[in-house]
């Protein structure tokens, strides 16, 4: 049967559009800069109190010639906007999927659309901050800026909770299994080679009837917590009690908790109490100890 | 036809051109547009603040940009006002006076900034203008934008050797006057003893037609303003009206939807209709100037006889006695017209911002040394696309 388009022809064409842009001196001092120092430039208008960039030669809003109030800017801004593109096309910059986002650089006013990379599609949002990666090699263009990828502005040691952040009934805790490596590595760091840890033989004549973990092992179990969460990174510890109470046989999985009881408000210090459980949620130690939290680091 | 009597008078208050050339490097798109606006604006004494509506254009295609209008704002100065893109090939700039004048005779907006320009150094005309061309009988078959189709029908209405002349001298003339417009692309100080040679010499393109005789690719843009009598008269000492324009078009490219020929050329028809509906009876004793869109030498001479309502050798006679230069009796393009001067998107803004000048008596060097009160300019697009724009010094029409 024949179809309604049968014998529709078509003509296929092609055609061929080559041009080129004049930057224009303004366009082509942002270029040059971009190029030659990886400084990405805007222009200000003091009239509007307005920094744009891409620069431009005249403020749209007052008309202006503002192409000699040239600032720097840094190489980091926040997304304002962003889209995720997918589908592929010939004449796209790199391959998908990738992510074009308006991103307003620190002390600007307009934002420039760029590529950012670095980062899941999935975790990109409005508000991310990214810093801009300059391309090896030039091309004197927008592409000399090769792409922007997330920026880590927090610091290079993030500090546990300050006196004042720090409230009573706060806590923290570290499990872990205690084997026998780690009894025979306790032996050589604290020099106790006693056979009731080692020596299995022996340790069927004491009360335990086996080999059981020094003291001191569970107990360093709390460190974690006091130095590295709760207050965590920056913490002083000039006092800590323990009563043990159960011993830890190798294989037990150890709980070493920490909470805070009290806040002393004289020396902004703290106290907390502390208490290790095994598997089987048996107290195996309790004690407390004074924490002095941490101060902002170089003061 | 729908032609309707104005609802009012609308003047032109200000105009501003660059400096033409076949490159402007040193700006780009919006930075040379404003160039030409900073110009209006200071020649009106307005600021961008007291235009009410922007109307900007250019060829489609010739740069590869679209929706310029949108990021030329930087240099248009459309920021928070209306805005209109309009594009007809070879005729925009005419196209965007007969909107500006629309816009304001419709009591829209009191003062409109039309806006044309181009930057032909960045693209490729060519390609642009092969699209025009229908795609199914005539794209692959077309030779790009030149044609030698004047001097064919010249040459066998006059001869060979009188229509060479008569063409080589059209194209002295307007080198001579684009020897005294500085903003002219191309003046190269032709002589009246070159016509022999040019004649023999000149690089062939396309049959009868010959590198000299064409015209320019440039650079630059064309800002027009325009306001309502009440503040055209209260804003200038010598507004400039626009008294009527009538525009006529028609594909010609490979005379595909006009079978039925022989018929009037749009330009002939364009005159005919403007003149008779404003009971203009000898254009040629009527005007004091006219500003041709002359793409070619050829065309140009051709071209006399359409617009001027011309029989039998009259056109041809004028050139021959040089009725046409900036002294003589017609004078056509002091400005050193499209030959000289050809920014597609700008030529035919040009050519009504030329002939608005000679009214005023401003042009400088190029002014006509006679009275100039009543100016006729002329677009021209492909495949045949005729604007004519009548000015007046005086609104007692």
């Amino acid at each position: 049967m024949s179809k309604p388009t049968d014998d529709c022809h078509v003509v296929e064409g092609k055609l061929a559009l080559p041009y080129q842009y004049f930057a224009g001196r303004t366009g082509s001092r942002f270029l040059i800069s971009l190029r030659d120092k990886k400084k990405i430039m805007g222009v200000r208008c003091e009239k509007c109190d307005k920094v744009f960039v891409p620069p431009r030669q005249t403020c749209e809003r007052c008309f202006s010639d503002i192409s000699d109030n040239w600032v720097e800017l840094g190489n980091k801004g926040t997304v304002t906007g962003y889209t995720i593109i997918r589908y592929e096309e010939p004449h796209q910059p790199i391959k998908p999927p990738y992510i074009m986002a308006q991103i307003t650089l620190d002390g600007a006013d307009t934002p420039i659309t760029h590529i950012v990379k670095g980062m899941p599609l999935s975790k990109m949002k409005t508000g991310t901050r990214v810093k801009a990666i300059f391309a090896k090699k030039t091309t004197s263009s927008i592409r000399d800026i090769e792409y922007f990828r997330p920026s880590d502005d927090k610091p290079a040691f993030e500090l546990g909770y300050t006196y004042d952040e720090l409230e009573v009934g706060m806590s923290a805790s570290f499990t872990k299994t205690v084997s026998e490596s780690d009894v025979y590595l306790f032996a050589g760091i604290s020099g106790d080679f006693n056979p009731m840890h080692l020596n299995e033989e022996f340790a069927k004549l004491t009360p335990f009837g086996t080999r059981i973990a020094h003291g001191a092992l569970p107990q360093s179990l709390i460190a974690p917590v006091l130095g590295m969460k709760l207050p965590g990174l920056g913490t002083v510890i000039p006092e800590i009690t323990v009563r043990f109470r159960k011993p830890t046989y190798f294989g037990d999985t150890i709980t070493a908790t920490g909470e805070v009881v009290e806040k002393i408000e004289k020396r902004r210090w703290v106290r907390m109490e502390l208490r290790w459980t095994n598997q089987k949620d048996e107290l195996v130690a309790e004690g407390s100890c004074l924490a002095i939290p941490p101060v902002p680091l170089g003061k | 036809m729908g032609y309707k009597n104005k609802k009012r008078h609308v003047g032109i208050i200000g105009i501003g051109e660059t400096k033409f050339s076949s490159h402007r490097e040193d700006v780009n798109q919006p930075e040379m547009i404003h160039e030409a606006v900073r110009r209006a604006l200071d020649d009106a004494g307005l600021q961008i603040d007291d235009i009410d509506c922007v109307v900007h254009g250019n060829m489609e295609l010739f740069e590869m940009v679209h929706q310029a209008d949108m990021w030329h704002t930087i240099g248009t100065g459309a920021y928070g006002k209306s805005a209109f893109r309009l594009t007809t090939g070879g005729t925009t700039g005419g196209t965007l006076v007969c909107g500006a004048d629309n816009l304001v005779a419709s009591g829209m907006y009191d003062v409109v900034m039309a806006i044309g320009f181009e930057k032909l150094q960045e693209g490729h005309t060519t390609g642009g203008i092969t699209n025009m061309a229908d795609p199914l009988w005539a794209r692959k078959l077309q030779s790009g934008a030149l044609t030698a189709q004047a001097a064919v029908k010249l040459i066998a209405e006059f001869g060979e050797e009188r229509a060479r002349r008569a063409a080589m001298t059209y194209r002295i003339i307007m080198d001579k006057h684009a020897c005294k417009n500085p903003n002219a692309h191309r003046a190269f100080h032709l002589e009246w003893d070159q016509i022999d040679d040019l004649m023999k010499h000149s690089p062939p393109l396309i049959g009868d037609l010959r590198l000299i005789h064409m015209c320019s690719q440039s650079d630059g843009a064309c800002a027009i303003i325009f306001a309502s009598e009440k503040k055209a008269r209260e804003i200038s000492d010598t507004p400039v009206w626009i008294r009527d324009h009538i525009t006529i078009h028609r594909e010609e490219t490979l005379n595909l939807h006009n079978n039925f020929y022989p018929i009037q050329t749009t330009h002939r028809f364009a005159a005919e209709k403007l003149y008779e509906r404003n009971g203009i009876e000898n254009p040629l004793e009527y005007f004091d100037v006219f500003e041709m869109y002359d793409p070619s030498a050829w065309w140009g001479v051709d071209w006399l006889r359409d617009f001027f309502l011309l029989e039998g050798d009259q056109h041809i006679q004028m050139v021959e006695n040089h009725d046409i230069m900036i002294d003589g009796k017609m004078p056509i393009n002091p400005s050193g017209g499209v030959i000289a001067t050809n920014p597609i998107g700008a030529t035919a803004m040009v050519r009504v911002a030329e002939a608005a000048k000679q009214i005023r008596g401003d042009a400088g060097e190029h002014q006509i040394p006679g009275k100039v009160e009543h100016g006729l300019a002329s677009s021209f697009g492909g495949t045949m696309w005729t604007v004519l724009t009548m000015l007046e010094k005086e609104t007692n029409w």
